[in-house]
């Protein structure tokens, strides 16, 4: 009888395919089992050339499922031996015992290589992550990581044992005692959350709020931090003060002060009105004379050089006074008329 | 020496002004623009109702100044040989022609006053602008000086029926056209109504002493007056700000009421103007005893020498000295010195 694949039904399989593939399925097994039978363990190192120093969790009881522990090896190979990198555990590896997972699990593992001419000192940072519990405490292993070291004459290698770390593993709650459905009790605090990188994000983002709304204040403020702050004679003061003392700086500084008298009063300021600019604004009634002054001052610096004008200090003393007492009338402030000019 | 003369020049000024106030009450803003045209040698137009005292104003300054006075009537039959010559039928049974009021006084006419100027016809008008922009006159073959005249007019803007209106180039030889009003003050008003000084207009103006001033010397005080009170860089640099603002005020933000701004002005003020408003400026600073210009002096004169040079949109034209006032207000307000 001849078979035919192709003429067999599409949604049962003939028995004679059945028993190909049943075939090839024993004989690739057998393949397989013949080919580990052949691997032999590789021959250990001689001690003499390799150092181990291992730093193991504190303490070996206690842990439950999802725990990590973290171990640090450090290995000191001499030459001619060195460590053939591809031995190294990789993440996600878990081991074995009889054909069982153990449920412990290389998680991550950061290495550090220091070369030396006679030697090279690797430092294995690894962690671990229990994936195992029971009903009672029950132990556990971190198992011996098998490394390979290469003898760079002969070209020979060995095998390099980390010695394994025992440790137990605890349950969740005890059996039998706690049934966590009939043991609401109010007084057992509730598992909480780590909310510590939470809470600091959220302290900068306050900090950060509040600056922002600071410089906002600030804009929103006409530049200012203060109410009545930076107003136009506030301004016209630093200005005056970096003014030089010369016929050029008097003229820009009296020039400076019309500026801001005009926009203060909204419009612009002579002489002949400033009765009108004291009555819409008496908080500059007190400095009505130091007003009228000035414009006796401008008149003699921009019109008529001939005219007289009489003031208590030099010209730019005078107005740096009489700007500052401008300032604190613009701040709603009483004006101090014996303040120094540079206070 | 010339300070001397400003000092007893000003003495004078300050003296006819203060004759003229006791006579006109109420009215020392325009008689201190009338003072300042003369010393400045600017011709005057008076405008405000009826009654309010222009006439007599004028006469009482007319009075004070000295030399030959003429006066005309405007009405609309009057013809511009009416100010040259009139002829009639002499005693003799001939006609004769005599001189007209431009001619009667020759080279000592000092004011020449002419009353309602909006009620004679253009041709009037004419005649009258070539007299008061070259003060000379040809007639009877012959030209006519009239070195110190001054012409004083008056109109009344709210009359409206055969009358004339003046066309913008004949007000820019006007060097003011100052307003009269009725004065806000109960005591005055009830004085102008009780007082029986002034029921007889000719007797309360000879009240004013006469030849105050020496008319003859006015257009050499004048000139030496100009001369002698400066403008500074400054105030150069505000001058000419004021004069951009009057032909285009939106470049500075000038609004008024009720009006659209980019149509509003046709032509500001003319550089004939802004030379008035120096010179009216300059008598202002003088006779407030300065020797230099100040802003002041150009808002104290700048309403009276400029608003009726300014040429609206014939739409505006209606409330143009509402208009003007409150642009030019706004001007002042608008531009800062320095």
């Amino acid at each position: 009888m001849k078979i035919s694949l192709f003429n067999a039904p599409t949604h049962q399989p003939s028995t004679a395919l059945l028993h190909v593939m049943r075939g090839l399925m024993l004989a690739l097994s057998l393949h397989f089992s013949a080919a580990m039978a052949d691997v032999k363990p590789l021959p250990d190192v001689d001690p003499k050339f390799v150092t181990i120093t291992e730093t193991n969790p504190t303490r070996d009881a206690g842990y439950v499922v999802g725990d990590t522990l973290d171990r640090t090896v450090v290995i000191t190979i001499r030459k001619p031996y060195e460590l053939v990198k591809e031995s190294l555990p990789i993440v996600g590896y878990e081991h074995r015992w009889k054909g069982q997972l153990i449920g412990v699990e290389l998680v991550d593992i950061k290495t550090e290589e220091k070369q030396k001419s006679d030697s090279t000192t690797h430092k294995l940072d690894l962690r671990y992550q229990v994936f195992t519990t029971g009903r009672t405490v029950k132990h556990a292993s971190l198992k011996a990581e098998i490394l390979q070291v290469r003898n760079l004459q002969t070209k020979e290698v060995f095998q390099l044992r980390i010695p394994f770390f025992d440790f137990r593993v605890s349950p969740l709650s005890i059996f039998g005692q706690v049934k966590l459905n009939e043991d609401m009790s109010p007084f057992v605090p509730p598992l909480l959350l780590n909310a510590a990188p939470e809470h600091r994000n959220l302290k900068l983002l306050g900090i950060l709020l509040a600056f922002s709304l600071l410089g906002l204040l600030y804009i929103f403020g006409a530049y200012a931090w203060l109410p009545k702050m930076g107003g136009p004679f506030a301004k016209a003061y630093r200005d005056i003060r970096k003014m030089p003392e010369t016929a050029e700086g008097l003229q820009s500084a009296v020039a400076r002060i019309h500026q801001s008298l005009n926009r203060t009063a909204g419009n612009s300021l002579f002489a002949s009105n400033i009765k009108e600019f004291v009555a819409a604004k008496p908080a500059f009634a007190p400095v009505s004379n130091q007003i009228q002054q000035f414009f006796d001052l401008s008149k003699q610096v921009f019109f008529e050089p001939d005219a007289t004008v009489q003031l208590d200090d030099s010209p730019k003393d005078w107005l740096l006074k009489f700007c500052r007492q401008l300032r604190d009338c613009e701040r709603g402030l009483r004006p101090d008329n014996k303040q120094k000019a540079n206070a | 020496m010339s300070d001397t003369q400003l000092t007893d020049w000003r003495e004078h000024a300050l003296t006819l002004e203060s004759e003229v106030n006791k006579v006109v009450v109420g009215q020392q803003s325009p008689i201190r623009l009338i003072t300042t045209s003369i010393f400045a040698r600017g011709h005057v137009l008076l405008e405000g109702d009826v009654g309010v005292g222009k006439t007599t104003l004028l006469r009482a300054f007319t009075r004070g100044i000295g030399g030959g006075y003429q006066r005309i009537e405007g009405t609309i039959d009057l013809m511009p040989n009416d100010l040259v010559y009139h002829t009639y039928l002499g005693e003799d049974g001939k006609p004769h022609v005599s001189a007209g009021p431009l001619l009667q006084s020759g080279e000592n006419l000092s004011i020449f006053f002419f009353n309602e100027i909006n009620r004679a016809r253009p041709q009037v008008h004419s005649l009258l602008l070539r007299v008061m922009a070259e003060r000379t006159l040809t007639a009877f073959n012959k030209e006519h000086h009239f070195p110190h005249m001054l012409v004083f007019a008056d109109r009344n803007q709210v009359e409206k029926e055969e009358t004339f209106d003046i066309p913008s180039a004949a007000r820019d030889r006007f060097m003011m056209e100052i307003p009269i009003v009725v004065p806000n003050d109960d005591l005055i008003m009830e004085d102008l109504v009780f007082n029986t000084r002034f029921h007889d207009v000719d007797t309360l103006v000879a009240n004013v002493p006469e030849n105050i001033l020496q008319f003859d010397q006015l257009n050499a005080f004048g000139a030496l007056l100009q001369n002698s009170i400066t403008a500074s860089p400054a105030l150069r640099s505000y001058v000419l700000k004021l004069w951009r603002a009057t032909k285009t005020p939106t470049d500075y933000g000038i609004k008024v009421s009720g009006v659209d701004m980019k149509r509003l002005v046709l032509s500001g003020a003319s550089p004939r103007g802004m030379g008035m408003v120096l010179r009216a400026a300059r008598v202002n600073a003088w006779l407030n005893n300065r020797t230099a210009v100040l802003p002041e002096d150009i808002h104290d004169v700048l309403h009276a020498t400029v608003a009726h040079r300014l040429v609206f949109s014939p739409v505006y034209e209606m409330r143009r000295t509402e208009i003007a006032r409150e642009m030019l207000s706004g001007i002042i307000s608008a531009i800062a010195a320095p």
